[in-house]
């Protein structure tokens, strides 16, 4: 890549647009060089496209008669890892590594999606509460005042009794308890931005609201918001483990918390069954560390106050 | 005035306890234990204050603690129905007639002896002398016919399938005599729990059902001090039991502890923090019977599990309308694989299922004939399916109804208090989804699936019942009369079925004194619901228990050698349990022989005369080697020493799980704390 500056250079035929465009992809490669430079962010990102991998060819592993208790009858139960089931069977004689595979399928779908959807509705609330202040300020703070004294977990665990037990309700109950923090963040960020020159600068110009928030609040929220999300994953995933712990997960589809909740009442504790249940919580902690440690590493680069107090 | 049937009787028992027959006792390891432990809880301390040494057990402060799963709903017998509440109901309200543990044999009770007039309709019962409530007050005839009276004319759930053709009448103090408005082959068996008249009686009808009945007062061996709904109930000994051997209660206080986890029950009972556990996983059964401390019983009493269909009968509530087309019904029948599933979900504990069962004597139950049977056969279920029009016409894998409508999809309700619940529902789903219906199982606790199912809003769900020794209470359940039409007042047909044809034939065996004709009538009865299939009856159970031996002896099973040794019929473990190594009491309770009179037509009455208080005492194999030395460790030390000592490698795939994770973590905290310093070096 050549080097661009930011000045245009007289009589070339660069529009600003895509000047602006040259210095992002600029200030791109500048954060991957540095999170190259991070060895335990590059292990987190091997870690998560492994992962991301087997959860997408796993219909191509393994077929979903697998996890059917039903189709496993022929099985033997409680069998330990053989040529045949590479991580043994479980009470009712399904294949644990059947279930690993579909598991890492909704871990990955929920920790994603309920982060899109707390990304979504934290940055929205952020943006509109910050750069509006004023009353509709204080209602949005005061509102995710309001989620964040909720204890987490209880108002989890109630919704998804409310909602019923499926896997978009999962991902819409992580979504709408946890998005304050996003929204906490945010706000901070756009406020201290809204004061700065440049923003001033546009003002004066005469530019709108609307443009002032794409071209300059979002741009410069938008990478903190990335570290955030990225922090956001494990937190959703944790909770989809937690929940479908508690037997408040979707039946229906497999997940690692739902293969440890059902090794616990299936009792593969009290017979050794290892197999039964550290897969799954081996698979939660790496997806969840590997999560941890990218979200660290973007965090340290790209949050504006953590790279000053360096 | 036509006579006959009970009809109109309101609500009756459910999931009702009682009686056993076929099983085995798994295992009868010895109790050769060096004595660690004591018989007291380690929560509730006995120890002197000042001197702060144990009281030896078998003295006062002896208490003994028993693991389940199932709250009590209600202890309030005019109101409760759970297994767990019947437990406390035998324990705390002696019965005019007891039953021997041996077999069932009626015996006296509260009533010394008996006598028949020559049509059978009268039967004079003399009570024991010197009887009194735990508070008390004197027991008197008068408390009896009260107890018949009221609970006929309010319809008791719990007493009225035996008191709803009978009069009371107090002669005296000590003789009661009741009569019956029909030839009852029930009688003169009468196990109906007395209540304290002089407690319930200011109680209008209306307030007695919501009663909480914590008053405590009881005429049986133990009488409820404590209930803390959710964690546990705690009863203490009643002096003024009769039946006590002479040197009275040897244990003060029963402690019922819940559990939410059969397998932390399981491991509860190894590390000696409970003294028995009720229905413990299938899986543990083997490793404790392993244990030389702890007996576990495979006990039969003829209760057996079931996935109950909508029929909806009752007109109220949403259930599937595809479910009230008996071929549907007959289809789920034979989509339902009960030997894989006893295999699996109970490791083979159990029979397979076919009729209901109403009895623990299983000669009340029919053979089924080939042509009627509805034994698993998918492909027949589907053909079956196909011929009366349910067809999947859009192509997503569910049926639907022969107008093309809507999909034969059916909610499941799952009970949260059962030990392999979540196994049968992927099974149940698995084996419907075989045959083009989809299943949705929703979660729900024993409370909230009665009203579910009360307010006709479900399709399927799974259940179970425990039969009385008499087939006359379980038959009722499935009558015209107990199918709730009105959800303030839930009753028992949960099948939500309704036949005359079921109904003639109940009224008919309810009358029928000649038991060769009465088995007769009962086998017909069973096959017509069989055929109609609103259950599917999946197995009869085996009540998987176990107790341990190192701390209290003389368990005994009811039915002997084949049943259960707690939650069983009358429970009568409980009067004769000691301390492990104490002197045994007598075997007998000082009862006066019963001088029945009237030889009485049915096989349980036929044994009384006689017999003394109590039947002889079976004793496990395990129990009858006292061997181990008195328990006197102090129960500070005793908790942690067995906890230590009867580790069964039960705690040690947690330990071995721990540690791994332990290490993963570890290591990765390492990685990061250096990965993260050099970083920092890098950076400066």
């Amino acid at each position: 890549m050549s080097e661009l500056s930011d000045v245009v250079v007289p009589g070339s035929a660069q529009s600003p647009r895509s000047v602006a465009w040259a210095r992002r992809r600029r200030a791109a490669g500048e954060v991957w060089a540095a999170f190259r430079r991070h060895r335990q962010a590059m292990a987190g990102l091997i870690i998560l496209l492994a992962v991301t991998v087997m959860a997408l060819v796993t219909p191509l592993l393994a077929d979903r008669t697998g996890l059917s208790a039903v189709d496993s009858l022929d099985n033997p139960v409680w069998a330990s890892p053989s040529g045949d089931f590479f991580l043994g069977t479980d009470n009712l004689g399904r294949s644990v590594a059947v279930q690993f595979l579909y598991g890492s399928r909704t871990s990955l779908l929920v920790g994603v999606a309920a982060t899109m959807l707390i990304v979504v509705i934290g940055s929205l609330v952020g943006v509109i509460a910050g750069f509006i202040g004023g009353w509709v300020d204080s209602i949005l703070m005061r509102l995710s005042d309001w989620f964040l004294v909720i204890p987490f977990l209880p108002l989890a665990i109630v919704l998804a009794r409310i909602l019923g037990p499926s896997i978009w309700n999962i991902i819409f109950v992580i979504g709408v308890t946890s998005w304050p923090y996003v929204a906490r963040i945010t706000r901070a960020q756009v406020l201290s931005l809204r004061q700065r020159l440049f923003v001033e600068r546009a003002r004066a110009l005469g530019a709108s609201r609307r443009h002032i928030v794409r071209q300059h609040i979002l741009p410069n929220v938008a990478p903190l918001i990335l570290a955030n999300a990225t922090l956001a994953v494990p937190i959703a995933i944790l909770t989809e483990t937690t929940l479908a712990f508690l037997g408040l997960g979707d039946s229906r589809n497999p997940s690692w918390g739902k293969s440890l909740e059902e090794a616990y009442t299936a009792g593969a504790i009290t017979r050794n069954a290892w197999w039964y249940y550290l897969p799954a919580g081996i698979g939660i902690i790496a997806v969840v560390l590997a999560f941890t440690m990218c979200g660290r590493a973007l965090e340290e680069i790209l949050d504006p106050r953590l790279r000053e107090r360096r | 005035m036509p006579p006959a049937l009970p009809a109109d009787r309101g609500i009756i028992v459910k999931y009702g306890r009682l009686a056993g027959t076929v099983a085995i006792v798994v295992g009868g390891a010895l109790a050769a234990a060096p004595g660690s432990g004591t018989a007291q809880d380690p929560g509730v301390p006995e120890t002197h204050p000042l001197i702060g040494t144990a009281i030896t057990a078998g003295r006062p402060g002896v208490t003994l603690t028993i693991g389940l799963q199932q709250d009590l709903d209600s202890p309030n017998v005019t109101a409760g129905y759970l297994v767990s509440s019947f437990e406390l109901w035998n324990l705390q309200y002696a019965t005019l007639t007891d039953k021997a543990a041996d077999d069932f044999a009626t015996i006296p009770g509260l009533a010394e002896s008996w006598e028949g007039s020559d049509d059978g309709l009268t039967y004079t019962y003399t009570l024991r002398e010197g009887l009194e409530w735990s508070d008390g007050t004197a027991l008197t005839a008068e408390d009896i016919a009260y107890t018949v009276n009221r609970s006929r004319d309010e319809e008791w759930i719990n007493h009225s399938s035996t008191t709803a053709n009978l009069t009371a009448t107090a002669i005296d103090a000590r003789t009661v005599e009741i009569v019956s408005g029909v030839p009852d082959p029930k009688l003169p068996t009468m196990d109906v729990y007395i209540v304290p008249k002089h407690i319930y009686e200011p109680l209008s009808a209306d307030d007695i059902l919501t009663y909480d009945a914590l008053d405590g007062v009881g005429s049986g061996p133990y009488t409820l001090e404590e209930w803390e709904p959710g964690r546990s109930w705690t009863m203490v000994a009643n002096p003024s039991f009769y039946g006590w051997p002479a040197a009275g209660p040897t244990i003060d206080r029963i402690v019922f502890r819940l559990f939410e986890n059969g397998d932390a029950m399981a491991a509860a009972i190894g590390a000696g923090e409970i003294d028995a556990a009720h229905n413990i996983p299938a899986e543990s059964v083997d490793p404790l019977d392993a244990d030389p401390d702890i007996v576990a019983v495979v006990g039969q009493q003829g209760g057996f599990s079931e996935i109950g269909i909508n029929a909806g009968a009752g007109g109220i509530g949403d259930g599937h309308p595809a479910l009230l087309d008996v071929v549907v019904r007959q289809a789920i029948n034979k989509a339902i694989n009960r030997e894989a599933l006893l295999e699996r979900l109970v490791l083979g504990y159990g029979t397979v299922g076919a009729t209901v069962s109403p009895s623990p004597d299983p000669s009340w139950r029919p053979e089924i004939p080939d042509e009627l049977s509805l034994s698993y056969d998918p492909d027949g279920a589907n053909q079956m399916l196909d011929d009366a029009g349910y067809l999947d016409t859009d192509d997503d894998g569910v049926r639907e109804m022969p107008d093309g409508g809507r999909p034969l999809r059916l909610r499941y309700g799952q009970r949260s208090e059962s030990e392999y619940e979540p196994a049968l529902s992927e099974f149940v789903i698995g084996f419907l989804e075989d045959i083009g219906m989809a299943v949705e199982p929703q979660v729900y606790d024993d409370s909230a699936l009665t009203e579910v199912i009360g307010r006709g809003n479900y399709d399927l769900f799974a259940w179970g019942w425990t039969p009385f020794v008499d087939p006359d209470p379980q038959l009722s359940y499935f009558t015209c009369d107990q199918v709730t039409v009105d959800p303030a007042e839930i009753l028992y047909n949960d099948a939500n079925w309704c036949s005359e044809e079921y109904d003639a034939l109940y009224a008919e065996q309810n009358v029928e004194l000649d038991p060769e004709r009465r088995r007769e009538i009962v086998h017909q009865m069973l096959l017509l619901m069989y055929e109609e299939a609103p259950y599917v009856v999946l197995f009869y159970d085996a009540d998987l228990q176990a107790y341990r031996t190192d701390r209290f002896d003389g368990w005994v099973l009811q039915p002997s050698e084949t049943g259960p040794a707690l939650f069983s019929n009358t429970s009568p473990s409980y009067v004769r349990l000691r301390a492990a190594g104490t002197a045994a009491p007598p075997t007998t309770v000082p009862a006066p022989a019963s001088t029945a009179s009237t030889a009485s037509t049915t096989s349980t009455a036929s044994t009384v005369t006689g017999s003394s208080g109590t039947g002889p005492v079976t004793e496990p194999s395990g129990a009858a080697v006292p061997t181990s030395p008195p328990a006197t460790v102090g129960p500070t030390t005793a908790a942690p020493t067995t906890a230590a000592e009867d580790d069964d490698g039960g705690g040690s795939g947690a330990l071995i799980g721990i540690a791994i994770g332990a290490a993963v973590l570890v290591g990765i905290g390492a990685f990061v704390a250096g990965s993260r310093r050099s970083s920092r070096d890098d950076r400066e």
